[in-house]
């Protein structure tokens, strides 16, 4: 009996009592979408977003890599780029390397039906496929920006320890009747991994751009709470933390997609870099 | 269990235990209460329409011993609760059932049961038919006295709701060491000490519930340990007793989901001796409310009890303001003296007068708010206070003026602030004058007066927001006539007759015949708290007949 009151005194003294950090008193629940009124967007532009299909073990990506990097220097702030690892063997990470692969970007190949790379999808329509070394999408680009906008976006991120808080924009520069969502992309630049190359060569540091590491909201993004009448100006507020420890915010930027819901091309699109 | 076999198991038990007096070698004692209410609508007072009619609360307790083994049974019904009773209740059944033996050394209890440790700042468990509440544990316990002296109890179990038990589980130990009793050499010392500690722990699953922040929810304890250590020292007429307590992190509904740790201590140090007696209490309460569901608001399901350091009163205006106790946090000091003037004094006379002072004040913490659900909550000064919530000064005097003639004399002077009601902070300051004369005409017949008044700055206006019906300048007179050892009959009236509203009559007759007391009410009850030893329930305002039984065997 005594060993009995022994055991349940101890059992009770060591082990029934938890105590929880003052940084862990919370934790991250999903981003959170808080709606309001915003303001004028400073500047009403059109811009055009490229998804980039790729992966580590595809000898032509970069070829398409130095493509659209001229296409950006080309347009500036005025294209968005997302690079996406394919989740065919191709996208593959080489032994010992982090996998970019994730679970939006295989959604969007799945959907539009991504069979090989490198390719890329301009606004997300599927009439504007591009592959190959891709010679023809600065000048789509091109046109796709020359584009009467009807809604014009603008997108703030600022980190605060290990969470972020990204305020997103809009203005309505004509009425849209359609439903509209907002998918916020996290992409990260300056990952340095293995990259086959045209030579059939392996670069043990290439630099990989504009890669998706997450998803803020839902992989189609999150309803836009607006009207949709010309002159309304709506205000998005989202919290995020990612789950991956091994994104670094300071290298990270956040991608802001407004699509039509039903045929989920854009209709525009911002990027801002996460500020600390 | 089905409702229904329930009931007659328990017409079944009763009956067969009654008829196995004897029989079994065994011994079988029990109650039963049975409280009925009418009530109609009252715009008056604030009743509202009773659609059922007729309330109804009933219970019936049995016990049956047989030496070492005893086991007992409580049936509960509520067609429907009486006003102020959760509605949650209704329904019967077999709320209370357990078995046990207690040997010398060993007591084992399994079922449902009520326990104690210390004064109850980590754990206790009881049952309170009159607020409607019983937080027993159902489970096991165990109590273990290996010598003469020491006493170790542990237990484990799931906490009464309703008709239902609540998610979280308890377990505790606590061990009490009576240290004149284990030192053969301190057996006959005048200084008696005896010390004590317990630990209690509850489990819970976790939940998600959303921290200040919406993106964000609680990363919560599921285990929630609180432990005590307590000490008793007496020395002739004198008595110091301590106990301190301190609960880990337990973000609950009750403290707004924080993270701050609780901690309790109380002191009474108390002095007695024939004729006079004193005592100062002492009580200091930081975030120490604790139940086994952390999401349950109101009153069931504490495994803790804080008790009240405020005088528990029993006259009508002296209730009309109770105290109760602010689990949150609350710090206070309350002092008691009673004196007897002897016989053949100047102001003891004939035969001699009571003297009761009394005294106790109860202010929050000072705190600094840190931030809400999620954050550590606040901070606070030590060696500091926070605004008052209760304080009071009360002068009785008992004094027998002929051999049938007793006068008992009261003033006392109430600070209240009604914000601990969820009413706005606007102290009320009342002055309470009692007087309360008994007089045996014959053997067969008595009468009790009682007179109150009791002046407030507080006042009854609706239309700013001043919502309080207790509030205003009352007087009430009580008169109680004895008919020999069987009846009785009683008037009363507390009427506010200014800056208030109510008339609030009650007529009452009853009948008592060995363990049987019946009485049958009429009147109108007024809507306030009702209060014992500061666990507090409301009680919404009636205009109707009330009726009680009460029997045992």
């Amino acid at each position: 009996m005594k060993k009995t009151i022994i055991a349940l005194a101890a059992a009770l003294a060591f082990a029934a009592c938890d105590k929880i950090s003052t940084d862990q008193y919370v934790l991250f629940a999903g981003s959170v979408a808080q709606w309001a009124d915003g303001t004028p967007v400073a500047t009403p532009v059109q811009r055009a977003h490229v998804d980039k299909y790729t992966g580590p073990k595809c000898s032509n990506c970069p070829t398409a890599d130095v493509t659209l990097e001229a296409a950006l220097a080309t347009h500036g702030d005025r294209m968005t780029l997302i690079a996406v690892n394919h989740p065919s063997v191709q996208g593959l990470p080489y032994p010992n390397e982090p996998d970019l692969r994730t679970s939006h970007g295989t959604a969007w190949v799945q959907f539009y039906g991504i069979t090989g790379i490198p390719a890329a999808l301009l606004n997300r329509n599927t009439a504007s496929t591009f592959s190959g070394s891709m010679p023809s999408i600065s000048g789509a680009i091109a046109d796709a920006i020359a584009q009467q906008p009807t809604l014009a976006l603008e997108v703030e991120a600022a980190a605060e320890g290990s969470s972020v808080t990204i305020d997103v924009n809009m203005q309505f520069l004509a009425d849209i009747a359609e439903p509209l969502t907002l998918t916020l992309a996290l992409t990260e630049d300056s990952l340095a991994y293995k990259q086959l190359l045209p030579n059939a060569s392996v670069n043990p540091t290439y630099v990989h751009n504009h890669m998706l590491r997450d998803v803020v909201t839902d992989t189609w993004g999150t309803p836009v709470e607006a009207q949709g009448r010309s002159g309304e100006c709506r205000k998005a507020t989202f919290r995020y933390a990612p789950s991956n420890p091994d994104i670094k915010l300071e290298n990270c930027h956040i991608v802001a997609l407004v699509s039509y819901k039903e045929s989920r091309q854009i209709v525009n699109c911002a990027e801002c870099h996460i500020s600390h | 269990m089905n409702k229904k076999t329930l009931t007659l198991t328990l017409v079944l038990t009763m009956g067969t235990a009654v008829s196995a007096q004897g029989i079994l070698g065994g011994h079988v004692t029990g109650n039963v209460q049975l409280d009925a209410q009418m009530s109609r609508a009252d715009s008056t007072i604030g009743a509202e329409e009773v659609p059922e009619r007729l309330l109804l609360n009933a219970r019936a307790d049995v016990l049956y011993q047989n030496g070492d083994f005893s086991a007992g049974l409580r049936f509960e019904m509520y067609q429907n609760p009486l006003l102020g009773f959760d509605p949650q209740y209704k329904g019967q059944g077999l709320a209370h059932y357990f078995v046990k033996y207690s040997g010398q050394r060993l007591t084992l209890t399994a079922g449902h049961f009520y326990e104690q440790f210390g004064s109850g700042m980590i754990l206790r468990t009881y049952e309170d038919r009159y607020l409607g509440l019983d937080n027993a544990l159902f489970g096991a316990s165990l109590q273990y006295r290996p010598v003469d002296g020491i006493t170790i109890k542990a237990l484990a179990g799931r906490q009464r709701l309703y008709w239902d038990y609540g998610a979280g589980l308890v377990r505790g130990i606590d061990a009490e060491v009576a240290i004149n009793s284990i030192i053969p050499a301190l057996a006959d010392s005048k200084l008696r000490a005896t010390l004590g500690a317990g630990f209690v722990s509850k489990y819970e699953d976790d939940e998600s519930l959303p921290a200040a922040d919406p993106a964000f929810r609680l990363n919560l304890p599921l285990n929630v340990g609180a432990g005590a250590f307590r000490l008793n020292l007496g020395y002739g007429g004198w008595n110091l007793q301590a106990e301190y307590a301190h609960k880990g992190q337990d973000p609950s509904e009750m403290n707004h989901y924080i993270y701050r740790q609780g901690s309790a201590l109380l002191l009474d140090l108390s002095y007695s001796q024939r004729g006079f007696s004193a005592n100062l209490q002492a009580k200091r309460i930081d975030n120490m409310g604790f139940k086994s569901v952390r999401t349950q608001s109101g009153e069931m399901l504490f495994i803790n009890y804080l008790p009240a350091i405020t005088k528990n009163h029993t006259y009508a205006f002296l209730t009309m303001y109770p105290y109760a106790t602010q689990v949150n946090g609350e710090q206070g000091l309350q002092g008691n003296v009673m004196y007897k003037f002897k016989k053949g004094t100047l102001l003891g006379g004939k035969y001699g007068t009571d003297l009761s002072l009394n005294s106790s004040v109860v202010t929050a913490l000072d705190t600094t708010s840190l931030g809400g659900a999620g954050t550590d909550g606040y901070s606070v000064e030590t060696f500091s206070r926070g605004g008052l919530l209760y304080g009071d000064v009360s002068v009785e005097v008992a004094k027998k003026l002929s051999k049938t003639v007793k006068l008992t004399a009261t003033y006392a002077y109430q600070v209240f602030n009604p914000v601990v009601e969820g009413h706005s902070p606007d102290l009320y300051h009342n002055n309470v004058l009692i007087a309360d004369l008994s007089w045996r005409i014959n053997k067969k017949h008595s009468l009790r007066f009682e007179a109150e008044w009791m002046g407030s700055d507080s006042k009854y206006d609706p239309e700013q927001g001043h919502d309080d019906r207790r509030a205003g300048d009352w007087i009430m007179g009580l008169v109680e006539w004895n008919i020999g050892t069987h009846w009785f009959l009683s008037a009363s009236d507390q009427y506010a007759y200014n800056d208030g509203t109510g008339n609030y009559y009650n007529l009452s007759v009853g009948y008592t015949r060995g363990a049987t007391r019946a009485q049958l009410g009429y009147g109108k009850q007024r809507e306030g708290l009702l209060c014992i030893g500061g666990v507090c329930r409301q009680v919404p305002a009636s205009n109707g007949l009330t009726f009680s039984l009460t029997t045992s065997f």
